[in-house]
């Protein structure tokens, strides 16, 4: 018997803001879409979905192989410097894609930082018809995969870690070499995290805007800004919204699926831990190298880049009002991870209390603001509260609303609210699953009250894992770019904001500096994060 | 609580009198620079939200009547005219009249500065019989073939180059013509205008097409001293002499419908047509002044100044024929 009791209405409410625009994306689909430019349209939906397939397909290829090839030599070999690796391969999260596109353009184009170093190095010549152009597409995947392999990495090595060296024992019981026992055993059994990581990979992908406007490739969320703003269509806009999500919505069931299998390789009875082989001289120039490779290619190369331009720009030091930006960056990642944890933690204790099985459907929904592009996300927000407000201000003589909304820094808050929900309700509840019910049931025969077991009991236990939600939702908002460009307020600027409107203004070498102190600010959240990220089961 | 606070600062803020707000596409350090100026002669604050001019053209529209914003700043004329629907009159007092050539405003949007879109070469490779008489028109000339560089069609500035071609040779010519240079074409289009005119430096291309501030940009070495020697190797050209003349285009600022601060954003206008603010902009940006009694940058100077402009072709089609211009560039497969 479900009680529509506090607890229900507020979970409906929140189920609801969140699902927004979802809703506000589905019900456009059906309206009609102007004639003008059908044509023109039609040729460019295949350019869009073939251009998001020809990405997809070979970002998963190249995290796929980062992601793992780095996971299987930091978890079962022991050599030079392997534990430095192990935590330094995740700082690739702090460089968002269209940073690292930045550094790409700054390092390859024509009279680019490499003809400088040739220049330097074997003095003056055209060194330009040697350095390979990379951009466009092949940009896009190199800056997108070094940005988004560590999802792979970070699952599959967790993974790893909780495989039991019995199989591997086995298999070299049976005469399986290294390689073998590599491709029967060890990456069979590491599948579910894999994909898991790479469905991460792949809903990031589809989603990511910054990095593929850079490179002008059209995909489908360029197809969904540009018919947006070029064709003045929000119709079509809503509509390749739709075939976006429906990808996004598989992607994010085969994430969910994965997962569940996942949960059938922990560690069981006769669990014994992996036996790390050792590797000197000759044997660890391989892991060395290819580990060392990765971290310079994903994070070294980017903020190199970042710094010798800082350093030979130095106009922009003053130029830049860094200190305001700071602020601002302070104040939304306070209030967004805030509030999204403080809500978070009550309908879980709502859906926890009330043990209602609606609710529990209900909370499903919650989750689906991640599967939803930024882009999406803000021309959805924009669309639905402008209707209404015109709707309210029609038929109920309401005053306009939309400056609340749109614009201001609570419609940002609003708008990350959205988005980054799911990552904080789920990483609770998982956690809170983890508390038997029982434990309440005796606070309650102590004579504990409901709060007072919910301050005393509950929140203690919870609060490494809230810590480590609001580092993973700063980090995120830090990063965050087309909701914020799209919805900020008067002389508001972010790192990511500022980065990327110098940067689109032909000023890559004004970009720097905001990038950089993105970059700082998303390590230095990694390193806080990192020994809950490194150690997590899941 | 803090939601509370946040809705009462939004409301606040826009009670607050003495401002201009500003969408504003162009977001050079110089601009704001150059508000504070402003703000510290007139007390009026001046707010921006800057961003590429598509999402603020959209945010201006979904705000309606409740957008706060005044004026609207951006790059191209091209822009101005296809919002045109959501400028309003009466920005063009009789001071920015006097001083605005009337090619170069509406009664809804002025230029602030000008440029002019013209072909860049590398004497090495291209003879100067080659180039006499060179017009727009004869980039489709097979000679070019594989020569050519010119960036994407979704850029503004090229559809205002063709929308300008359009309105002077009818759109079936046009379209002819786009197949020749995208069939000249040295690579796909890619980059920026900078770009382009890099390649015909390191020697992918003989020809590109761009406008005139980016050359100065490089040789003033603020963009560093690899791209200063580069930008020494190629030559600008202005083409259509013989005829209309070179293809011009501006930076504008246009009136918002239902403006808060008319008024204000008026007198931003005007000062941003002083000789002071004018010098503070040709000397930053490289840019054309859009008034007569200043003089540009001397790398702009050196460039060439004797050039004869397009005045015949009002900037106020560029918006006009733009979906013309798009239409017959996608066509063509201009990627």
């Amino acid at each position: 018997m479900t009680k529509y009791n506090i607890w229900f209405f507020s979970s409906l409410f929140i189920a609801l803001i969140v699902s927004l625009p979802i809703i506000t994306v589905f019900f456009s689909f059906f309206n009609e879409t102007s004639n003008y430019f059908t044509l023109l349209k039609s040729t460019f939906l295949l350019d869009y979905i073939f251009n998001s397939m020809i990405i997809l397909f070979f970002v998963i290829l190249v995290t796929f192989i980062l992601g793992v090839l780095s996971a299987y030599f930091v978890s079962f070999y022991e050599f030079p410097f392997s534990n430095f690796f192990s935590w330094t391969l995740i700082l690739a999260f702090a460089v968002p894609g269209y940073i690292y596109a930045f550094s790409l353009i700054a390092f390859f184009e024509n009279y680019g930082t490499a003809f400088s170093i040739l220049t330097y190095l074997f003095g003056e010549n055209n060194y330009n018809p040697i350095i390979p152009k990379i951009d466009g597409i092949v940009g896009a995947i190199l800056a997108i995969s070094f940005s988004l392999f560590p999802y792979v990495y970070v699952l599959t090595r967790a993974s790893f870690h909780y495989q039991s060296n019995n199989y591997i024992e086995v298999g070299k019981n049976l005469g399986l070499s290294t390689k073998e026992s590599f491709f029967k055993i060890i990456l069979p059994s590491a599948r579910p995290a894999i994909i898991a990581g790479l469905a991460l990979v792949s809903m990031e992908c589809l989603s990511d805007f910054g990095t593929v406007s850079f490179f002008s490739v059209n995909t489908l969320t360029t197809g969904i800004y540009n018919s947006w703003l070029s064709f003045d269509d929000l119709n079509t806009a809503n509509q390749i919204s739709f075939i976006l999500l429906l990808f996004i919505l598989l992607l994010f069931s085969i994430e969910i699926y994965s997962r569940k299998d996942a949960r059938y390789h922990q560690p069981g009875r006769g669990f014994k831990p992996i036996i790390k082989i050792k590797l000197k001289g000759k044997k660890s120039i391989i892991p060395i190298t290819v580990c060392s490779l990765i971290l310079f290619l994903s994070f070294l190369f980017p903020v190199s880049q970042m710094i010798y331009w800082t350093i030979k720009f130095p106009k922009y030091l003053h130029d830049i009002n860094i200190l305001n930006i700071n602020i601002n960056t302070l104040i939304l990642v306070l209030l967004a991870s805030a509030s999204i944890v403080i809500v978070s933690l009550f309908i879980n204790y709502g859906s926890r209390i009330s043990k209602s099985k609606i609710l529990n459907y209900l909370t499903n929904f919650l989750i689906s603001g991640y599967a939803i592009p930024g882009v999406i996300l803000a021309v959805a927000f924009i669309t639905f509260f402008s209707n209404l407000s015109d709707l309210a201000s029609y038929n109920l003589n309401f005053k306009s609303t939309k400056g609340i909304f749109i614009g201001s820094i609570l419609g940002l808050i609003l708008a990350y609210f959205i988005r980054f929900f799911s990552l904080s309700f789920n990483g609770i509840k998982s956690s809170y699953e983890k508390i038997n019910n029982s434990i309440d049931e005796s606070a309650y025969l102590l004579g504990y009250s409901k709060i007072k077991t919910f301050l005393k009991i509950h929140i203690p236990y919870l609060k490494t894992n809230i810590i480590l939600i609001m580092l993973l939702i700063s980090l995120e908002v830090i990063k965050e770019l087309p909701i914020t460009l799209i919805l900020r307020p008067f002389n508001f600027e972010t790192f990511a904001t500022q980065a990327y409107i110098y940067a689109s203004q032909d000023l890559l070498e004004a970009a720097a500096l905001p990038s950089l102190f993105l970059i700082f600010w998303s390590t230095v959240l990694i390193l806080l994060s990192s020994r809950y990220i490194l150690s997590k089961k899941n | 609580m803090f939601i509370s606070y946040l809705i009462l600062i939004a409301f606040t803020s826009s009670l607050l009198a003495n401002e201009v707000n500003i969408f504003s596409a162009r977001h050079y350090d110089s601009d704001v620079q150059l508000y504070e100026k402003f703000t510290a002669k007139t007390g009026i604050k001046v707010n921006v939200v800057s961003g590429k001019s598509g999402a603020l053209e959209k945010r201006i529209i979904e705000e309606g009547a409740d957008s706060k914003a005044d004026l609207y700043i951006t790059a191209d004329a091209g822009r101005l005219g296809a919002f045109e629907a959501n400028l309003q009159g009466g920005l063009t007092s009789p001071a920015i009249k006097s001083v605005v050539p009337s090619n170069f405003r509406t009664s809804k949007w002025t230029g602030i500065a000008k440029r002019a879109r013209i072909i860049y070469f590398a004497p090495e490779r291209v003879s100067g019989s080659e180039l006499s008489g060179l017009t727009y028109e004869s980039l489709a000339d097979p000679k070019w073939k594989g020569r050519l560089v010119i960036r994407a069609s979704n850029n503004i500035y090229n559809q205002s180059l063709v929308a300008s071609l359009i309105k002077n040779n009818g759109k079936g010519k046009v379209a002819e013509w786009s197949k020749g240079v995208v069939s000249n074409m040295a690579r796909s289009p890619k980059g920026n205008d900078r770009a382009q005119i890099l390649a015909v430096a390191a020697g992918e291309a003989d020809i590109a097409v761009a406008n005139t501030y980016y050359l100065a940009l490089m040789l003033s070495g603020k963009k560093g001293s690899e791209q200063q020697a580069a930008a020494k190797k190629v030559k600008p050209f202005f083409p259509n002499q013989d005829g209309r003349g070179t293809h011009m285009n501006i930076s504008g600022a246009g009136l918002v419908k239902g403006a808060p601060n008319k008024a204000n954003a008026i007198k931003l206008v005007e000062f941003l047509l002083s000789e002071e603010a004018q010098n503070h902009i040709v000397n930053n940006t490289f840019e054309y002044p859009m008034i007569k009694s200043v003089s540009p940058h001397p790398l702009v100077v050196n460039m060439g100044l004797d050039f004869k402009q397009d005045l015949k072709t009002k900037v106020v089609n560029y918006g006009k024929r733009q979906a013309d211009a798009l239409e017959v560039m996608t066509a063509a497969g201009w990627k």
